[in-house]
């Protein structure tokens, strides 16, 4: 019998591109754009200098497309069709790695209704010229505050799970300690997620700057 | 040229080395099997597998094995072809190590060995203390293989129920029964070979699984098929007392260093921990100074009984004494005992690396079953082979622990080539065979099942069964007085009796096991006398069986093979003498110097 | 207590593949170091429910009762676990017996494992020896790949695993953990590495590796403590690994 190596399926290559996607390009740009968008932190023309600065990237429309928009695509709409073919049994075995199971797969489907909403106002209806003031008047809205905290929360813990997810299913975490020592960051990278992303929300909503301090002294 | 075809009843280690031999001759074969076989019986072996590497450099050799194994079966084993088998130990040891057992490895990444009973030698290879599941594992991956190649065809979940045999006394195949569908078939083949392993069940409780019944061994005989010294019993003498199993704590633990004692004060009331060395009865190796605690079974066995039953000192008054291993280190304990040490954690709750085990002996093998010719595992009936420990061949009156893997797989390995050879030669193989001859066996077979599902009696089989276990279990396993045999064979006629009055509380057709169970139990009623009949006719003591009224060993009258013989629907005992052209019989005293 | 303790057993019976289940109750005498096994036997010797009806012995796999065969896998209050290792004593009662779920049901508590033989053979779970003639000793094996290669080579087959895993259902033909772990064990020994490369092709086919979704449940309740997510993870490594150097490479 010869070993050669036939083919991996194409299912086996989804996956592993939907789990790939996951971490890169779409985490990378979560943390990309919570690095920009705590710009806010600082002071409102601060952002608006940042959000210009992304406004104007060349090949913009391409990086947005293939970077983040059709990933991101396939990473939810792949992600679907893996929870439909999952059957949860949390009541019967609630184990911690099996609740993370299902709450990977209601954080997604969250994450991805909310990157969807926020993508359709922040970046179509604003024709991606969205500025702190544009921001900072939806958060006012007590729904869309609401809705940008659950999202960013559930997005946050879906990339740290995933994280984890991540490291154990791509053989880099391979052994139980190393699986726990993957845990223990998937937790910080949630945690720290979750936290930015408040303080973002935060500062628009009440118009904070505790950053402001570093701006030079007029 | 016609295509032979071959037949393999039972699915263990003897069963799979069977299969894959004939499979290598690029013969056909069926393989038939009660459970999948990768749940067979052979997966409770724990110990390990002999075989005279001298490994450890302590001179061992293949004659000392050959010498150990005779002696310790008390020289009743023919001796022509145990001497093969232990020519063979080595090959097998190297055909499993290269089929990726797990052995557990020396440093230098060889193979490690551990002492075993009855020897003085390092001579046990050994998977932690599963050996005989990692055995079964690695030839149920050969038969897997075989069988993804399409050479070997599974019938799992069917169970054999009688052979097929034409006029001539020829074995042409098998009848047997779909577990499922209650279907009975007959499958034409030119040779069945036939390694159907234990009856454990025929003692209600023992180590053994809860298909070692014997049935088709006690089928097989009353179609002709001889069985040879059915009273020889081996009683394992550590094993944990339950109310559905007795379950095995293998000789390895004593091969390890792990000692048997009870407190020498029957009044003792201290946790056994705390019980100073001075009080404690180390009697196995008070008695046999030279062997220790790692004294053949039979004898072990016997020790145990005494210091229960004559001395008083059992634990607590209780049939039990102490197998302790709580001296050897932890590390050790893990690496090379686990599998039998977290048995007895699982199912007593309590950690044997800390306290001492509770134990006592229980019925573990027979020495006993087919009779097969010195050959090569062929019955006395053309065409059907036996191997592993369904057959009698390698033991003689007590096995040493950690030769029936060995025994398995060299009989298996015979027994294949030998059906092959047989089915060969024939003029005129099954597919010549009138089909009357085959449907007159599944009529019969049909009946049987037509009857049983249909009478209306008042007797539980289940309950048969228990009271069975407990006649065979007091009067025929360790101590055996010819006062108690026979009332125990009157015992016996009256279950047969009540047997044709029994009601099956589950007349349905489909997965009835309740039937599949009242088949078995006729047939270890049959089996059951045999052991009996043949331990009341043998007035002496020679390995595992002992008559306190024949203390020694008779070889002039009874340095004999036991040959039962189905006669008229009744037993018969003949007896044949014993090959004994390689080592004269001496005595077997492992008190004194050997 | 003076009266005799009992214990209460809820089995649901199911007369074949496509008959209606129902429930049964039984009550039964409590014995020590009683255990499931012991409970089915009981039925069996008597069967009759707890309010006196007449009904049939309970169909069930069993073979060894040491918890090594690996046949007597059932739901025991809900969990996938051994009949036989199951002690009465440390279980809830009603104790409720269900055949495993993620199997087609045959009768009562048995259930049709045949599929994870079949994912046995599809990922030649095997060592392809040249033949049973003497060709002398085997490889040299380290007795670190021997302590990692022994707990994997301890598995029963008992589709525990399977049963717990929410990635194992009627949409979904995942091979299971037992399975991968099985590939680990393989491509450890050094001639079983041999045919490493056609092993990881197999998994890396429809219902293969990528199907396990880290939800590590199998892990819990592996009766033999076989550690399956790690075999994953290594397996899972060296899959991918094969899979971009043979694209990249050829």
């Amino acid at each position: 019998m010869s070993a050669t190596a036939t083919q991996p399926d194409s299912s086996y290559l989804l996956r592993k591109l939907h789990s790939f996607t996951g971490l890169l390009p779409v985490g990378a740009f979560l943390a990309e754009h919570f690095w920009s968008n705590s710009a806010a932190l600082v002071s409102a023309e601060k952002y608006n200098a940042t959000s210009e600065e992304l406004q104007t990237i060349p090949f913009r429309l391409i990086v947005e497309w293939g970077g983040i928009f059709l990933p991101l695509l396939f990473h939810g709409g792949y992600g679907i069709y893996i929870w439909l073919r999952g059957k949860s049994n949390v009541s019967a075995y609630p184990w911690v790695g099996n609740w993370l199971y299902l709450a990977q797969r209601y954080t997604g489907i969250i994450a991805f209704a909310y990157i969807g909403w926020h993508l359709y106002t922040e970046r179509w209806l604003t024709h991606g010229k969205s500025t702190y003031a544009n921001v900072a008047e939806d958060m006012q809205n007590p729904w869309y505050l609401v809705f940008f905290i659950v999202g960013v929360l559930a997005s946050s813990f879906h990339l740290g799970v995933g994280t984890w997810n991540f490291l154990c299913k791509w053989g880099l975490a391979a052994t139980v300690k190393a699986q726990q020592a993957a845990g223990r960051f998937g937790a910080f990278v949630g945690v720290a997620f979750s936290v930015v992303g408040i303080l973002i929300i935060l500062s628009f909503r009440f118009d904070w700057h505790p950053f402001s301090a570093y701006l030079p002294t007029k | 040229m016609r295509q032979p075809k071959i037949i393999v009843v039972g699915g263990g280690l003897a069963g799979l080395m069977a299969t894959i031999r004939v499979a290598e001759a690029g013969i056909p074969v069926d393989l038939f099997s009660i459970v999948p076989v990768k749940r067979s019986h052979s997966v409770c072996a724990q110990g390990g597998i002999n075989a005279a590497k001298n490994q450890k450099g302590e001179g061992d050799t293949v004659d000392k094995h050959f010498d150990d194994t005779i002696y310790g079966g008390d020289f009743l084993a023919n001796q022509p072809l145990v001497k093969r088998m232990c020519e063979a130990a080595p090959g097998i040891i190297d055909l499993l190590d290269r089929m990726g057992v797990m052995f557990n490895r020396t440093p230098e990444g060889l193979l490690d060995y551990r002492r075993f009973g009855g020897t003085l030698y390092h001579r046990t290879a050994f998977a932690g203390a599963t050996t005989g599941q990692q055995l079964l594992y690695a030839l149920d991956e050969q038969v897997r293989r075989h069988e993804f190649e399409g050479k070997v065809k599974k019938f799992e979940g069917v169970t054999f129920l009688s052979a097929v045999i034409d006029e001539g006394g020829v074995c042409r195949g098998i009848c047997a029964m779909d577990l499922r569908s209650s279907e009975v078939k007959t499958y034409a083949a030119d040779a069945v070979i036939f390694a159907t392993g234990g009856n454990g069940a025929i003692f209600g409780r023992s180590t053994n699984s809860v298909v070692c019944t014997g049935s088709a061994q006690a089928a097989l005989f009353q179609q002709g098929v001889d069985y040879a010294n059915g009273e020889f019993i081996q009683v394992h003498p550590t094993a944990i007392p339950g109310e559905d199993k007795l379950r095995l704590m293998s000789e390895s633990a004593r091969g390890e260093g792990g000692r048997v004692w009870v407190p020498r004060n029957p009044a003792e009331k201290r946790a056994p921990r705390s019980i100073p060395d001075a009080e404690r009865f180390y009697f196995l190796e008070e008695w046999y100074p030279k062997y220790g605690n790692l004294v053949p079974r039979d004898i072990a066995t016997r020790a145990i009984h005494r210091i229960v039953y004559q001395e008083k000192l059992g634990i607590d008054g209780q049939p039990a004494v102490y197998l302790d291993v709580t001296h050897i280190p932890r590390e050790t304990l893990d690496r090379k005992l686990e599998g039998i040490l977290e048995i007895y954690e699982k199912f007593l709750g309590v950690d044997p690396r800390v306290e001492p085990m509770r134990v006592f002996p229980a019925m573990h093998y027979t020495m006993g079953g087919i009779w097969v010719n010195g050959e090569d595992q062929a019955s006395n009936v053309p065409g059907v082979y036996a191997a592993g420990e369904c057959e009698y061949q390698y033991h003689g009156a007590n096995r040493l622990g950690a030769n029936s893997l060995v025994s398995c797989i060299f009989g298996g390995g015979i027994a294949g080539p030998a059906a092959v050879k047989y089915a060969k030669n024939l003029e005129k193989g099954a597919e010549s065979t009138a089909s009357a001859v085959f449907d007159s066996e599944k009529k019969r077979q049909e009946e049987k099942n037509q009857k049983l599902i249909s009478q209306d009696g008042s007797e539980n089989p289940i309950i048969i069964w228990r009271e069975l276990g407990e006649v065979m279990t007091e009067h025929v396993t360790v101590t055996r007085i010819n006062r108690n045999l026979q009332m125990a064979d009157g015992k016996i006629r009256a279950l047969q009796e009540r047997y044709k009055k029994i009601n099956l509380s589950d007349r349905t057709k489909w997965s009835n096991q309740t039937l599949n169970f009242a088949r078995e139990l006729e047939n270890m009623i049959i089996l059951a006398r045999v052991v009996t009949l043949g331990a009341l006719a043998r007035n002496e003591s020679r390995g595992a069986h002992y008559k306190p009224d024949f203390p020694e060993r008779d070889d002039v009258n009874w340095l004999t093979t036991t040959r039962a013989k189905w006669v008229n629907n009744d037993i018969q005992l003949a007896y044949e003498p014993v090959d004994i052209s390689l080592i004269k019989p001496r005595p077997r005293r492992y008190d004194a110097v050997k | 207590m003076s009266e005799t303790k009992q214990v209460m057993v809820k089995v649901k019976r199911q007369a074949g593949p496509k008959e209606a289940a129902r429930w049964e109750e039984f009550s039964l005498k409590w014995r020590p170091s009683m255990n499931v096994i012991i409970c089915l036997r009981d039925i069996a010797e008597n069967p009759v429910t707890r309010d006196g009806k007449k009904t049939t012995p309970i169909s069930y796999d069993s073979n060894c009762l040491e918890e090594i065969c690996g046949s007597c896998a059932m739901l025991i209050n809900g969990r996938a676990r051994m009949a036989c290792s199951a002690l009465v004593d440390q279980l809830e009662q009603p104790i409720r017996i269900e055949p495993m779920s993620k199997f087609p049901l045959v009768r009562d508590l048995i259930v049709d494992r045949q599929f994870m033989f079949e994912s046995l053979k599809r990922v030649k779970a095997w060592i392809p020896i040249d033949g049973t003639y003497h060709l002398g000793e085997g490889p040299r094996v380290s007795p670190e790949i021997q302590e990692k290669g022994y707990p994997l080579s301890n598995c029963i087959t008992c589709g525990n695993c399977l049963e717990v895993c929410p990635q194992v259902n009627e949409h979904n033909q995942f091979v299971g953990a037992a399975i991968i772990s099985q590939v680990r064990l393989f491509n450890m020994h050094p001639t079983g590495a041999m045919n490493k490369s056609e092993r990881l092709s197999a998994l890396m086919g429809p219902g293969g590796i990528q199907e396990c979704a880290n939800a590590q449940n199998c892990v819990h309740v592996c009766p033999k403590g076989i550690p399956l997510t790690e075999s994953i993870a290594e397996v899972n490594r060296d899959a991918w690994k094969q899979a971009l150097l043979g694209w990249l490479v050829g």
